[in-house]
C-alpha cells in the first residue's frame, strides 16, 4: 500500500511559538536567526510550514530527499535546524541560480512540481531570504513594528466567584450552593478543583456531556424511526417488541394509547445509546478511548429486548423497568433469517465503540458509489480531528482526469492523494455496506478498484478481517491525533465553538499575530492531549485542565486592545459565546426556580428552539452562534415573559423564601430619604448578582444605571392619569384567585428591572 | 473611548449595529427597499444536460435525443416535458422566462466533491472555510441593520462573522416573533405600559453606550454590540405581519419563497438562501433528476410570481446553481456521478436575458471562454470558475469596493474579470 500520511500530516500541522530562547546555545555553528522575523515568521510560517513541511519530512513522499524539514511542534530547537536546511539549500547555486528558488518553481526537478509561482508572495519572500543569505541584505528588525509580549498579559482572569457560577451553570445547569460559594471565598480558584470534582458527578453534567457529544456525533439525528436501526433481517422477531406487550391489565380504551408511548418510549432509548456510552465512559473514569474500542454496547431495558438479549441481562438491571437504565451488554454475532451467522472468532459481534453501533453506522450511511467514503470521512473528523473535506486541493481539470483514468482515484494522482487514505478506511466498514447501517457485506467482495482496507500505509491483517472495526478502533486509540480531537471536542462543548483554524492567507497583514493566536491555543490543546493520554485518557482530565486555562478564565482587559496585531492575537480569548436554545432554558430555571419552557422541552419539541439557532441533528446541524434579528427577538420575548411569570410570584412569597425580591417590598418607594434609596439599591445589587452573576457595590455604574430605571418609571407612572392599580392581568401571580395590587407601580417597575436586566449579555451568553 | 470611536469599532467589526443616536430618542430604522437577493441551490449536483445545457449524444442523455431539443429564443432547452408528473418543466420554464435569463455553461468547478464544491459556489472560494456566502455578505453590506438580512434555509451558510444568519423554519415563525413585546405576540396586549418599554430601551441604551468605553474582550465587544443590535433591530420584525400569507403552501421552496418575501416586502431581509436537496442521483438519474429539476422549476417560477404579486419583482435578482453537474456517462446503477463541469442561470434586476454565456462540447467538457468578448475561444480563452461568477455578482451589487468585500478578496486578474457579464 501507498504510504499515505503525507498529506494528513500537512493538515494536521501543528507549530509551537518559539520564544527567543530558541537559540540553542549547543549549536552555535549557524548565526541564531531563526526567531528573526524573516525566517520565524515570514519564510518558516508563510512557506516552509505550510507548504514544504508536508512532503519533506521523516514520512512524507520527500523522505529520501537531503531537504528534511521538522514540526517545531515539540521541539524548540527544531527551528534552528530548519533555518540550517533553508539556509545550506539557498545557498547551492546553479547558473547563479538558487537551488531553492529553483526547486519551488519547478523549474529544475523537484517530486512536488511547482509550489510557487515566481509572481507570488510567497516566493518573494524566498526571494528575500536567498538575498539574505547571499549576504545581500542583513537582518532587520523594523523598530515601529509590533512586538509581541506575553500571550495572556493585559487579560483579566475571572475571579474565582465569577468562574463558580460558570462552571455550575455550564455543566450542571444550576447556580452554586451557598457552601460552594463559602468554599471559594475562603479558599479562592484552588477550592474549585474540588467543586469541579463534584460537579463531574452530577446527572446534569451527563445532559450536558450527551448534548454536547450529540452535537459532534449527530447520532439523535438518523433517519426513520429510532427502531429502524435494527435489521429487519437479524432482529425480526425482537425489534418491534412493544408491538407484543401485554396491555390488557388496562381498559381497552387506553390501550392504544399507552402503545403508542410505550413505542415512542422505546425509541427515545435507542437514539440514545451511542450517547450513553459517552457518559458511561465519563461517569466511570474509564479510558476514553472505549469510545472506539468499546466490546459492547450500552442497552436498557427496552432496547435490550429490541436486540433480544433483555433475559440474559435483566438482573445486572438495578430497576428492569426504567427505559433509561443503561448497562454494558453484548450481543451475539448477528444470525440472518436463513440461520447465516455473521463470522466472528468469538461468537460475539465485534463491538468497536461507537463505531459499530447500529444508530452511529445509519446516521452516516452508504451508497454504492459512495462505497463508504462518508463513514471514513466522518471517522476521520470524529476521532483525529481532521476535516478531509475543509480544503480540497484544485484540481486542473477534473472532469478530464475522470475520463482519462479507468480508476481515477487509484491513478490520477490529484485523486490517489486523498484516496490512498481515505478508501482504506472505508474498506474497513465494508461489513456494513448498505444505507440503512445494517450488517451485511457486498455480495460480490468488496471492490478491488479502489485501495484496499488498511489504515495509513498499514493493510487490515487478514486475521482481522471479521473484525476490522474493532482493529480500527485499536489502531486510533494508539494515534497520537485521537487524544488531541478529543480535547478538541471538550474545548467544544465548553467553548461552544471549534478551535482556531490555522490561518491559511499569507498576504494577510495580520497573518502573525493570526498564526500566533492559533499556535497558542494550539500548544494548550497539545499539552492537554498529552497528559490525558498519559492520565488514561480520563475526559474528566480534559474538562478539568481546560477549565483551568487561560482560554477559559479570561474574562476582560485590563486595558484597551489598540494595536491591530494585539486585537488579532485577542481575538477569540475567552469563554463569551451566546447560549444555546438548550443552556438558556437551563439557566433561567437555576436563575427563577422554574424552565421557561418554550426554548427546549424535554421531548426535544419547542417551537423557537430552531428559531433560536438550536439544531435539529438532520437538516440541521450547526448552532447559530451570532444572534440574528429573530433571535433578538425571542430574546425580548423571553425577557418580558420570564420576568411577567416570576416577578409579582416572587413578591406573593414571604420574604425569606423568595428568590428575586428577599430584601424589599412593593410598598417601598422613593422617598428621598437615604435609607429607602439604600434599601432599593440593596435589592438591584441582589438582582445583578442572582441573574447576571455580578456582584457590585450599591454605587456601581451598573446598580446606578439600574435604580434609575427604577425610580424614572415610577416617576412617569406618578405623572400619568389613568393607569391600573392592579399588575397587568397575565402577569399577575394567580389572577384566578385574587388580582395583583400594585397601587404604587412598583411591581411592575421591578418587571421591567428584571426584563432589563435578563435582556443583557451576562444573562444571554456564557 | 469616544462614541465616535464607538461606533466606528462596532462598524469594523462588521457588527451591523444599530447605534442609538441619542439616549432619550432611538432612531427608528428605515425600511430595506431593495434590490433582494436569492440563491437557488439545487444540494447534491443537477444533471445540466436535462435543463439549460442539454446534449442528447454519446448516451449522455437517455430521455431524449439531439433532434428533440427545444429553441426558445438563444436558449436551448432540453425536452422533460414528457418525463415529469409534478412541478414545471424545462420547456415550460424557458417558455415563460428565456427573455430574462442568462445561462452561462461551461463553468468549473475544480473539484469533484460535495463539500468543497458547496462551499466554492457559494462564496467563490475554495480554499477557505472563512468567505461568507454571497448572499451573506451582500446582506452584510446593504442591510446591517436588517433583522433578517441572510435568511438561509440550508445548503453552505458561512458569514464570515459580517451579519448573523437568521434561520426561520416555518412561516408562521414569522408570527410568532414579530411583536415580542406583546402577550401571546399581541400587540393590543402589552407586557409593558409603553412609557415603561421606553425606559428599557432607554436604560438598554444606555448601558450599550457604557460597555462600549470600558476595555473588552474582542469577542465581548463583539458579542455585546450583535445582541444591542439584534435586539434593537428585531422591533422592525413587525413590519412583516402584513406580508405573511395565511396559508403555507405544501411545497418545500414554496415555504421558503414565502418566508423570504415577506421578509422583503416588509423592508427587513436582503438575500435569502433557498435550498432543495437530494439531487446527487448517483442511482437512477433518470427518475430523480425528472423529479427535482421540476420541483426546482416549479419553486422558482413561485417566487418570481409572488414577487410579482407584492410588487417587489422588479427588486429581485435570482441567481440558480448547483454546486456540481452530473457525468455524461450513466454507472451501473443507471445513476450519474459526480462531474466537476456544470452551469447556473441568473435572472433579475441588472441582468439581461435571453442570453447563453460559455459552452460545453458534445462530450460535457468545458470549452474556454474569452472573459472580455464571452466568445468560446478553445485556445486562448480561461475556465470559467466561481471566483468569476462571485467577482461579478460583486460588481452587479455594487457591494466589488465595500470593506467587507476587501476583506474576502477573490483575485480575479483584471484580464479575467467578466466584465460584460451581465449584459
Amino acid at each position: 500500500m501507498i504510504h499515505s500520511r503525507t498529506w494528513l500530516f500537512g493538515i494536521a500541522l501543528v507549530s509551537l511559538w518559539l520564544d527567543t530562547a530558541a537559540c540553542s546555545a549547543a549549536e552555535p555553528p549557524v548565526e541564531c536567526t531563526a526567531r528573526e522575523p524573516l525566517f520565524a515568521d515570514e519564510v518558516w510560517a508563510k512557506i516552509g510550514e505550510r507548504t514544504c513541511l508536508n512532503c519533506h519530512n521523516p514520512h512524507g513522499d520527500a523522505a529520501e530527499s537531503k531537504f528534511l524539514l521538522e514540526d517545531a511542534t515539540r521541539d524548540a530547537a527544531a527551528l534552528e535546524r530548519n533555518l540550517k536546511a533553508f539556509t545550506a539549500m539557498a545557498a547551492i547555486k546553479k547558473d547563479g541560480a538558487s537551488r531553492l528558488l529553483a526547486k519551488v518553481s519547478g523549474t529544475i526537478k523537484h517530486g512536488g512540481g511547482a509550489v510557487l509561482k515566481p509572481d507570488t508572495s510567497g516566493y518573494r519572500i524566498l526571494e528575500r531570504f536567498v538575498a539574505r543569505v547571499d549576504g545581500k541584505t542583513k537582518p532587520f528588525v523594523d523598530p515601529a513594528a509590533f512586538v509581541p509580549g506575553p500571550y495572556f498579559s493585559g487579560v483579566a482572569m475571572a475571579t474565582p466567584q465569577r468562574q463558580l457560577r460558570r462552571v455550575t451553570l455550564s455543566l450542571a445547569g444550576r447556580l452554586p450552593t451557598a457552601k460552594e460559594f463559602e468554599a471559594v471565598e475562603k479558599g479562592g480558584v484552588a477550592a474549585i478543583e474540588s467543586i469541579l470534582d463534584a460537579v463531574l458527578k452530577e446527572d446534569a453534567f451527563y445532559v450536558r456531556l450527551q448534548e454536547g457529544f450529540n452535537d459532534i456525533f449527530l447520532t439523535l439525528g438518523y433517519p426513520g424511526n429510532a427502531d429502524d436501526a435494527l435489521s429487519y433481517e437479524h432482529f425480526e422477531k425482537t425489534r418491534h417488541w412493544y408491538q407484543k406487550h401485554d396491555f390488557s391489565a388496562l381498559p381497552e380504551k387506553d390501550r392504544q394509547k399507552a402503545g403508542w408511548a410505550l413505542a415512542a418510549t422505546y425509541r427515545k432509548a435507542l437514539l440514545r445509546e451511542p450517547l450513553e456510552l459517552v457518559s458511561h465512559l465519563v461517569r466511570h473514569d474509564l479510558p476514553f478511548t472505549g469510545i472506539v474500542t468499546a466490546d459492547y454496547i450500552m442497552v436498557s431495558p427496552y432496547t435490550a429486548r429490541g436486540y433480544g438479549i433483555f433475559d440474559s441481562v435483566k438482573d445486572k438491571f438495578k430497576n428492569p423497568e426504567d427505559p433509561f437504565e443503561y448497562i454494558p451488554a453484548k450481543i451475539k454475532a448477528l444470525k440472518d433469517r436463513s440461520n447465516k451467522v455473521q463470522p466472528s472468532a468469538t461468537g460475539d459481534y465485534p463491538h468497536a465503540g461507537i463505531l459499530t453501533t447500529f444508530q452511529y453506522l445509519r446516521r452516516y450511511p452508504t451508497t454504492v458509489t459512495n462505497r463508504n467514503r462518508l463513514r471514513a470521512r466522518m471517522y476521520y473528523q470524529h476521532f483525529l480531528g481532521i476535516d478531509v473535506m475543509a480544503l480540497a486541493p484544485r484540481v486542473t481539470d477534473a472532469a478530464a482526469v475522470s475520463k482519462k483514468f479507468k480508476t481515477p482515484t487509484m491513478e490520477a494522482s490529484e485523486c490517489v492523494v486523498c484516496h490512498k487514505t481515505i478508501d482504506p478506511v472505508a474498506g474497513l466498514f465494508r461489513d456494513y455496506f448498505n444505507e440503512e447501517g445494517y450488517y451485511g457485506p457486498r455480495k460480490e467482495g468488496w471492490f478491488t478498484d479502489m485501495f484496499g482496507p488498511g489504515l495509513e500505509g498499514v493493510d487490515l491483517p487478514k486475521p482481522e478481517g471479521w473484525r476490522s472495526l474493532q482493529w480500527l478502533g485499536q489502531e486510533t486509540a494508539k494515534d497520537p491525533r485521537f487524544a488531541v480531537a478529543m480535547v478538541e471536542h471538550v474545548y467544544y462543548i465548553l467553548m461552544g465553538r471549534r478551535p482556531l483554524p490555522a490561518p491559511l492567507d499569507i498576504e494577510d497583514p495580520l497573518f502573525t499575530p493570526k498564526r500566533r493566536a492559533y499556535i497558542e491555543q494550539r500548544k494548550a490543546i497539545h499539552d492537554i492531549a498529552e497528559k490525558f493520554a498519559k492520565d488514561g485518557f480520563n475526559l474528566k482530565y480534559v474538562f478539568r485542565a481546560l477549565i483551568a486555562s487561560p482560554f477559559y478564565r479570561a474574562d476582560g482587559l485590563t486595558e484597551v486592545a489598540k494595536h491591530p496585531n494585539r486585537r488579532a492575537e485577542l481575538d477569540d480569548i475567552g469563554l463569551v459565546h451566546m447560549l444555546t436554545p438548550e443552556q438558556l432554558e437551563r439557566k433561567i430555571e437555576a436563575v427563577f426556580g422554574k424552565k421557561w419552557g418554550r426554548l427546549a422541552s424535554d421531548d426535544g419539541d419547542s417551537k423557537f428552539a430552531l428559531l433560536y439557532g438550536g439544531i435539529d441533528s438532520k437538516e440541521v446541524t450547526q448552532r447559530a452562534t451570532d444572534p440574528s434579528g429573530a433571535m433578538g427577538a425571542i430574546q425580548r420575548i423571553m425577557a418580558n415573559d420570564v420576568a411577567c411569570r416570576n416577578v409579582a410570584v416572587d413578591f406573593e412569597r414571604p420574604a425569606a423564601e423568595r428568590r428575586l425580591f428577599p430584601g424589599i417590598e412593593p410598598a417601598v418607594v422613593p422617598d428621598g430619604k437615604p435609607e429607602t434609596e439604600k434599601q432599593i439599591r440593596a435589592a438591584i445589587v441582589h438582582l445583578h448578582e442572582k441573574i447576571l452573576g455580578r456582584t457590585l457595590a450599591a454605587d456601581h455604574a451598573d446598580i446606578t444605571r439600574t435604580y434609575e430605571l427604577f425610580t424614572a418609571i415610577l416617576a412617569d407612572a406618578k405623572a400619568k392619569k389613568g393607569l391600573s392599580d392592579r399588575e397587568a392581568y397575565s402577569c399577575q401571580a394567580d389572577p384566578g384567585k385574587h388580582p395583583t395590587l400594585d397601587p404604587h407601580y412598583t411591581i411592575r417597575a421591578w418587571r421591567a428591572v428584571v426584563t432589563y436586566l435578563l435582556r443583557q449579555d451576562d444573562f444571554l451568553y456564557e | 473611548m469616544n462614541r465616535r470611536n464607538f461606533v466606528q469599532l462596532c462598524g469594523s467589526a462588521g457588527l451591523g449595529l444599530a447605534v442609538p443616536t441619542g439616549l432619550e430618542a432611538v432612531e427608528e430604522p428605515r425600511p430595506y427597499e431593495g434590490p433582494f437577493y436569492v440563491v437557488f441551490n439545487a444540494s447534491g449536483g443537477w444533471d445540466t444536460t436535462y435543463m439549460m445545457d442539454p446534449k442528447g449524444v454519446n448516451d449522455i442523455n437517455r430521455l431524449y435525443k439531439v433532434g428533440d431539443i427545444v429553441t426558445e429564443g438563444n436558449h436551448k432547452v432540453a425536452p422533460i416535458a414528457k418525463h415529469i408528473k409534478d412541478g414545471m418543466s424545462t420547456e415550460a420554464f424557458f417558455k415563460k422566462y428565456a427573455s430574462e435569463l442568462l445561462v452561462l455553461n461551461g463553468m468549473d468547478y475544480s473539484v469533484n466533491n460535495h463539500d468543497p464544491c458547496s462551499r466554492y459556489m457559494a462564496t467563490g472560494k475554495l480554499d477557505s472555510l472563512a468567505y461568507p456566502t454571497f448572499a451573506a455578505l451582500v446582506a452584510g453590506c446593504k442591510g446591517p441593520k436588517c433583522p433578517l438580512a441572510f435568511l438561509t434555509f440550508g445548503n453552505y451558510s458561512a458569514t464570515g462573522n459580517i451579519v448573523p444568519m437568521a434561520r426561520i423554519p416555518y412561516l408562521n415563525s414569522l408570527n410568532l416573533i414579530a411583536n415580542a413585546d406583546g402577550v401571546g405576540g399581541n400587540d393590543r396586549s402589552p407586557y409593558h405600559d409603553a412609557f415603561v418599554t421606553d425606559r428599557i430601551e432607554q436604560a438598554l441604551a444606555k448601558k450599550s453606550e457604557a460597555d462600549g468605553i470600558s476595555p473588552r474582550l474582542p469577542r465581548a465587544e463583539r458579542g455585546q454590540s450583535m445582541l444591542y443590535a439584534a435586539q434593537l433591530n428585531s422591533k422592525t420584525l413587525k413590519w412583516v405581519t402584513p406580508f405573511v400569507p395565511k396559508t403555507t403552501p405544501k411545497e418545500r421552496l414554496s415555504q421558503q419563497a414565502d418566508i423570504a418575501l415577506a421578509s422583503f416586502k416588509g423592508g427587513v431581509g436582503v438575500s435569502a438562501n433557498l435550498s432543495i436537496g437530494q439531487f446527487d442521483s448517483h442511482n437512477n438519474n433518470d427518475p430523480d433528476q425528472m423529479k427535482l429539476i421540476p420541483e426546482l422549476l416549479a419553486g422558482i417560477d413561485y417566487l418570481l410570481k409572488r414577487a410579482e404579486e407584492l410588487k417587489i419583482r422588479e427588486q429581485l435578482v435570482v441567481v440558480m446553481q448547483s454546486e456540481m453537474g452530473r457525468t455524461p456517462n450513466y454507472n451501473n446503477g443507471n445513476g450519474k456521478d459526480h462531474w466537476s463541469i456544470g452551469s447556473a442561470m441568473f435572472l433579475g434586476r441588472g441582468i439581461k436575458g435571453n442570453r447563453v454565456v460559455g459552452a460545453t462540447d458534445d462530450k460535457q467538457f468545458l470549452v474556454p471562454l474569452d472573459p472580455k468578448t464571452l466568445q468560446t475561444d478553445a485556445k486562448a480563452g480561461i475556465r470559467v470558475r466561481p471566483e468569476h461568477v462571485h467577482a461579478a455578482l460583486r460588481s452587479l451589487a455594487g457591494i466589488d469596493g465595500h470593506a467587507f468585500a476587501k476583506q474576502f478578496p477573490l483575485e480575479v486578474p483584471d484580464a479575467e474579470q467578466l466584465n460584460k457579464l451581465w449584459g
